[in-house]
C-alpha cells in the first residue's frame, strides 16, 4: 500500500488538506468568540471536521477517525441546536484541533517511518479530551428519543408491506473504471463501512473483469455487495462513498426494505440478474424465497433497464428520503463541486520544483548581464538591440518567477490570533489582535524564517509591554490591550511593525541595565534610540520577573540575528506610557537582489540597492578626518579599501583615481562609503558563501558578476558597527563594545 | 594536467595484498610531496580568477566561481603556518569534498578548493607500505598526517583533510583573526600612518 505512489501522493494531499482544514477550524472558533455564530460558520466547522474524518478514514488513520468523530458529534449537537457554543466549548475545541493536529503529526510520522510507534502521551491527552467531549453528548442520552424522530431516515422501515426479513443495511457499490487510477484505494471504503458498525458479508464482485489478457491492471473492475449491520443512517452510509460519489454506482437499501427495491436494485447493476440475486442471497440479505419471489415478479413487470442512476435519483427512488434531507445532501454535493472547482484556480507544486526554477532563472539572469557586457564592448547595435529586448524578458521571467514564491502575510498573521488568545487568557490579560496588509505579499521562505521572531516579539509585548487590564484602567486606558501586526511595502522593501499600545520601555531602567552589563559607559550620553536599541543585545532584558513565555533575555537578541539573517533591520521606538513599535525592514525576496556594483581598490562590491540613498563625488578630503558635508548634514564615512584589509592592490594608488561616496540608510540614519569606483546597478544571484565565511563581519553574501567572476556582497550594517566599535574601543571592554555594535 | 593522464602503474592487486590497496592524488607544496586519497577529489582546475574576502586569515585565499556555485579556495602552505603560496605556472585548485566532524551534520559534505604548488600523479600505495606519522620531525602539525606513504626511496605526507580543512576550526580562526585586538591594531595604525 505504502508503495503505491499515487497513494502516497493522494495521503500527502490528505495530510495537506487536514491541516488547512484545521486551520479552518481553528479560524472559525475564534471569530465565533467575537461574532454570535450563525448557521453557515457552524455548518463549517461540522463539515470541516467531518473532512478530516472522512478522509482519515479513507487512508486507515483510525486513531485520527476516533477522535475526530467524537469531536464531529458535539460539533453536530451543535447544529441540531441541542447545545450552543458559548466559550468553554470553543475553548475545549481548540484544544481538540491541536490533538488533531498531533494525531496527523504522528500519522504522518508513523507512515514515513513505515512502522506506526506508540503514543502513550497524545493518547492519554486524546482520552481526556474525550471525557471532556462526552460531558457535551452525555444529554444526548435523555433526548436521544427526541433527535431520533427528529432524523426519519435512520428509522428502520417497518418489516410490513413487503419488507424483507433482513435486519441489516444493504449496500451495492460498483466501482467506475478510474478509481484506482485516482488513487483510491475500493477496499478502504469497506474498511470505513466497518467502522460504521458491523460487516456481516462483504461479497466481491468481479464479473466485469475481461481476461488476463486484456486487462488493465490501472482500471478497476471490481464491486462490492455489502451487508452492514449499523445504527448510521443513510446520509453517513453514503458519505462513506463521497470520494468516489462521482464515479461509482450505488445503491443503498436501509434494513426491511420492500422486495421490490432489490428487484430494483438486481436490475440496475449490470450483472447478470440471477448471479446477483445469489450473492445477495449469500449475502444474507435476501432469503432464497425472497429471491424467487422477486424475479418471478420481475418477469410481470419488468423495471426499466436504465443506466446506474446518480446518487440523487437513487435518494428520490426511496420513499424513506424527506425533501429537506435531500435538499441538504444535493446542497452539499454542490458546496463540493464549488471547493472543487475553487481549487482548480491553484496548482500544488512542490516547493524544490519552484526553487529549481528559479535557481534556474537566477543563473539566466546572470547568463544574460554576461552576454550584455560582451554585445557593449563589441559595439554592435543590432546585437545590442538584441540583448537589450533579451533582457527585458529575462527581467520579466525573473519577476515572474519570484512572483510565484510570494506568499500573502495574512496567513501567518492569523496564525497569531489563537497566539494572542490564549497567551492573554494565560496572563489574566484583555487584548485585541489587529491585522493590518494581511494582503502584503512576502517570499515563502522568508515568511517561514519570519514565523519565529514575529512570535518572540508578540510574545513579549503581550507579557511585558501590555499592561494588566486594572493597570490600564488606572492609567486611563482602555481595559482591553491593542497589539497590532502592520505591513506594508516601502520603496522595494517589506516593512513588518509589531505594535502594542501598552507601557512603553522605561528609558530609564534601559540605561541602568546597559551600565551594568557594561554595555554603556556610565557618563556616555545616547540618543533614545541608541537606548531601546540596547534590548537587542545578548542576554539584555528588562523585565523585573521572568515568566515562563519570556523575560529570560534570549529573545530580542535572536530577533535581531534572525532578521539580520534576512537581510533586514530591526529596530524599536517606545513612549513611556504609550507603547512599543518594532519595525523591522525586509528585502522582498532572498534569491536576487539589486545590487549596486562598486570598486575597491581593483576588487567588485556589491551594496544591496535598497540601502543605496545617492551617490556624490569625494569631496577634497582631509585624511585625518573620516566625516563630509552632505548638504549641511554630518555625513560619517567608511574607508573601504582600508575596511576590507589588503583586498586587491596597495592603498598607494588610490589616491591617483577620482573616489565616490555611496551614501547608505543605515538602521538608524546615514552614512557614507568611500569607493574608487561606481559601476552601476545590477541584478545580482545571491550565492552562499559558506560556513567558512559564517563569522565574518562586513560581508553577507557573495555573488557572480556577468564575466564569471565572484563578487562580495556587503552588509553595510555589520560594516558600520564595526567601525563603532573601533571609535569606541579605548573607553568600554571590549566584550561591551562588541554588544553594543551588534545593537547599533 | 598532463601529469595526470599518466597515472600510476596498473598494479591492482586487489585480490592478493588485502582489501587496503587505495590511490592517492600525489602534489607539490613547498617543495614536500604530500597526498589526499583521491576519492575526495572532485576536480583540478587552473588558478586564476580568484575573487580575495576581506577580514580572514591568510590561509583563505579568497573564492571562486566554480559553476554558478561559489567555493573558498585554501591556502595549504599558509594553513599549515608557513609564508603564503606563490603562484606559479603550475600552481593548481584542487577540489576536495569535506565533511564535516559534527556527527549530526555528517550528510553535509562541503566543497573546498585547496590551492597547491603542482599535481604530480596519482599513485597507488598499499596500507602495509603506510607508516604512522613521526612523533616529531614532520613541521606541520601531527594530527593533519594521516600517514607517512612509502613511495620507493620517498615519503609522502597523506593529509587528513577533514582535519587540515575543518571547517568548524577554520571558521574559529576566522573570527580570532576578524576580531582579535591585533588585527584592529593594525588596522587603526594603518589609518593613522595614512
Amino acid at each position: 500500500m505504502s508503495s503505491n505512489p499515487a497513494l502516497n501522493e493522494a495521503r500527502d494531499t490528505f495530510f495537506a488538506e487536514s491541516r488547512e482544514m484545521l486551520q479552518v477550524i481553528e479560524d472559525t472558533l475564534l471569530a465565533l468568540e467575537s461574532n454570535a455564530a450563525d448557521d453557515e460558520t457552524i455548518n463549517a466547522l461540522f463539515r470541516a471536521a467531518h473532512t478530516i474524518k472522512g478522509s482519515a478514514g479513507l487512508f486507515d488513520f483510525e486513531r485520527i477517525v476516533r477522535f475526530t468523530h467524537v469531536v464531529e458529534s458535539v460539533l453536530q449537537r451543535v447544529r441540531d441546536g441541542a447545545i450552543r457554543l458559548l466559550p468553554p466549548l470553543v475553548s475545549l475545541l481548540l484544544v481538540c484541533g491541536d490533538q488533531i493536529a498531533a494525531l496527523l503529526a504522528e500519522a504522518e510520522a508513523d507512515t514515513l517511518a513505515k512502522s506506526p510507534a506508540p503514543h502513550p502521551n497524545t493518547d492519554a491527552h486524546g482520552a481526556e479530551l474525550v471525557a471532556q467531549l462526552n460531558d457535551y453528548l452525555a444529554p444526548a442520552a435523555a433526548g436521544g428519543a427526541l433527535l431520533r424522530t427528529a432524523d426519519p431516515i435512520a428509522e428502520p422501515v417497518p418489516a410490513a408491506h413487503g419488507g424483507v426479513a433482513s435486519e441489516h443495511w444493504h449496500i451495492s457499490v460498483r466501482f467506475g473504471p478510474d478509481v484506482l487510477r485516482n488513487g483510491m484505494d475500493p477496499l478502504s471504503f469497506v474498511r470505513y463501512l466497518g467502522s460504521l458498525g458491523r460487516l456481516i458479508s462483504v461479497s466481491t464482485v468481479f464479473d466485469g473483469m475481461p481476461d488476463a489478457a486484456t486487462m488493465d491492471p490501472e482500471t478497476c473492475y471490481l464491486g462490492f455487495e455489502i451487508a452492514l449491520m449499523t445504527d448510521a443512517d443513510r446520509q453517513t452510509i453514503a458519505d462513506a462513498f463521497e470520494f468516489v460519489r462521482d464515479d461509482c454506482a450505488l445503491r443503498i437499501l436501509p434494513p426491511h426494505s420492500k422486495l421490490a427495491e432489490y428487484v430494483q436494485l438486481i436490475a440496475a447493476m449490470p450483472e447478470d440478474d440471477i448471479r446477483l440475486g445469489e450473492l445477495l442471497v449469500r449475502s444474507g440479505s435476501l432469503t432464497e424465497a425472497e429471491l424467487a419471489a422477486g424475479l418471478s415478479a420481475q418477469g410481470q413487470r419488468r423495471v426499466p433497464g436504465e443506466a446506474p442512476p446518480q446518487l440523487g435519483e437513487i435518494l428520490l427512488g426511496q420513499q424513506s428520503v424527506e425533501a429537506p434531507v435531500l435538499n441538504a445532501a444535493l446542497d452539499k454535493q454542490l458546496r463540493v463541486r464549488e471547493r472543487v472547482a475553487q481549487e482548480s484556480r491553484f496548482v500544488r507544486v512542490r516547493a524544490d520544483k519552484l526553487d529549481q526554477l528559479i535557481n534556474l532563472v537566477g543563473e539566466l539572469v546572470v547568463a544574460s548581464a554576461g552576454v550584455n557586457l560582451r554585445a557593449l564592448a563589441l559595439k554592435d547595435a543590432a546585437l545590442q538591440e538584441a540583448t537589450a529586448s533579451l533582457t527585458h524578458l529575462v527581467e520579466q521571467i525573473r519577476d515572474d518567477a519570484l512572483q510565484l514564491r510570494m506568499v500573502q502575510l495574512a496567513e501567518t498573521f492569523n496564525r497569531f490570533n489563537r497566539i494572542v488568545r490564549d497567551t492573554a487568557r494565560e496572563l489574566g490579560k484583555e487584548i485585541e489582535l489587529q491585522i493590518e496588509g494581511g494582503d502584503t505579499e512576502l517570499d515563502k521562505t522568508m515568511v517561514e524564517k519570519l514565523a519565529d521572531p514575529l512570535m518572540h516579539l508578540v510574545r513579549n509585548a503581550i507579557d511585558h509591554g501590555i499592561e494588566a487590564p486594572e493597570v490600564r484602567a488606572a492609567a486611563g486606558k482602555p481595559r482591553c490591550g491593542t497589539l497590532t501586526l502592520a505591513a506594508c511595502h516601502d520603496s522595494g522593501s517589506i516593512v513588518i511593525t509589531v505594535r502594542d499600545d501598552g507601557a512603553g520601555l522605561s528609558r530609564e531602567r534601559l540605561l541602568k541595565k546597559g551600565i551594568e552589563r557594561g554595555l554603556v559607559a556610565p557618563g556616555d550620553q545616547l540618543s533614545d534610540s541608541e537606548v531601546f536599541n540596547l534590548i537587542f543585545a545578548p542576554g539584555f532584558s528588562t523585565a523585573q520577573t521572568v515568566t515562563e513565555l519570556s523575560g529570560r533575555g534570549v529573545g530580542m537578541d535572536v530577533v535581531k540575528r534572525n532578521i539580520q539573517a534576512l537581510r533586514g533591520v530591526v529596530s524599536l521606538g517606545s513612549e513611556p506610557g504609550r507603547g512599543t513599535t518594532v519595525t523591522m525592514r525586509l528585502p522582498l525576496t532572498l534569491a536576487i537582489i539589486d545590487g549596486f556594483l562598486v570598486g575597491v581598490a581593483g576588487a567588485m562590491f556589491v551594496v544591496p540597492q535598497e540601502l543605496v540613498i545617492e551617490c556624490i563625488e569625494a569631496p577634497a578630503l582631509d585624511l585625518q578626518q573620516d566625516y563630509l558635508n552632505l548638504r549641511g548634514e554630518v555625513l560619517p564615512f567608511l574607508r573601504l579599501d582600508q575596511m576590507l584589509g589588503s583586498v586587491g592592490e596597495p592603498v598607494a594608488t588610490r589616491n591617483t583615481r577620482r573616489s565616490s561616496v555611496v551614501v547608505v540608510r543605515t538602521g538608524s540614519g546615514k552614512a557614507g562609503l568611500l569607493v574608487d569606483s561606481l559601476h552601476g546597478e545590477f541584478h545580482t544571484v545571491i550565492k552562499p558563501l559558506g560556513k567558512l565565511f559564517q563569522n565574518i563581519r562586513g560581508v553577507s553574501d557573495a555573488t557572480i558578476l556577468g564575466n564569471g567572476e565572484v563578487a562580495l556582497v556587503l552588509d553595510v550594517s555589520a560594516l558600520v558597527g564595526s567601525a563603532a566599535t573601533r571609535l569606541q574601543g579605548g573607553t568600554v571592554p571590549a566584550h561591551g563594545s562588541r554588544a553594543l555594535a551588534q545593537a547599533v | 594536467m598532463s601529469a595526470l593522464t599518466q597515472t600510476a602503474p596498473a598494479r591492482l592487486q586487489a585480490g592478493e595484498s588485502g582489501e587496503t590497496s587505495r590511490q592517492y592524488l600525489a602534489f607539490m607544496l613547498g617543495g614536500e610531496l604530500y597526498a589526499v586519497e583521491i576519492l575526495r577529489i572532485k576536480e583540478i582546475i587552473e588558478y586564476g580568477a580568484l575573487t580575495t574576502v576581506p577580514m580572514m586569515p591568510s590561509f583563505v585565499r579568497g573564492v571562486i566561481n566554480l559553476r554558478g556555485s561559489v567555493l573558498p579556495v585554501i591556502d595549504l602552505q599558509a594553513r599549515f603556518g608557513r609564508a603564503p603560496t606563490q603562484v606559479a605556472k603550475r600552481t593548481c585548485i584542487v577540489i576536495v569534498e569535506i565533511h564535516s566532524d559534527a556527527e549530526d551534520a555528517a550528510s553535509q559534505s562541503q566543497t573546498i578548493g585547496v590551492m597547491v604548488d603542482a599535481v604530480n600523479e596519482v599513485v597507488e600505495i598499499n596500507a602495509n607500505q603506510i607508516e604512522p606519522p613521526p612523533s616529531f620531525g614532520v613541521k606541520i602539525r601531527p594530527d593533519f598526517i594521516a600517514g607517512m606513504g612509502k613511495l620507493g626511496k620517498q615519503f609522502v605526507i597523506l593529509l587528513e583533510l577533514d582535519k587540515v580543512l575543518s571547517v568548524d576550526e577554520m571558521a574559529s580562526l576566522a573570527v580570532q583573526s576578524a576580531s582579535a585586538p591585533a588585527a584592529e591594531q593594525a588596522l587603526l595604525e594603518r589609518n593613522a600612518g595614512d
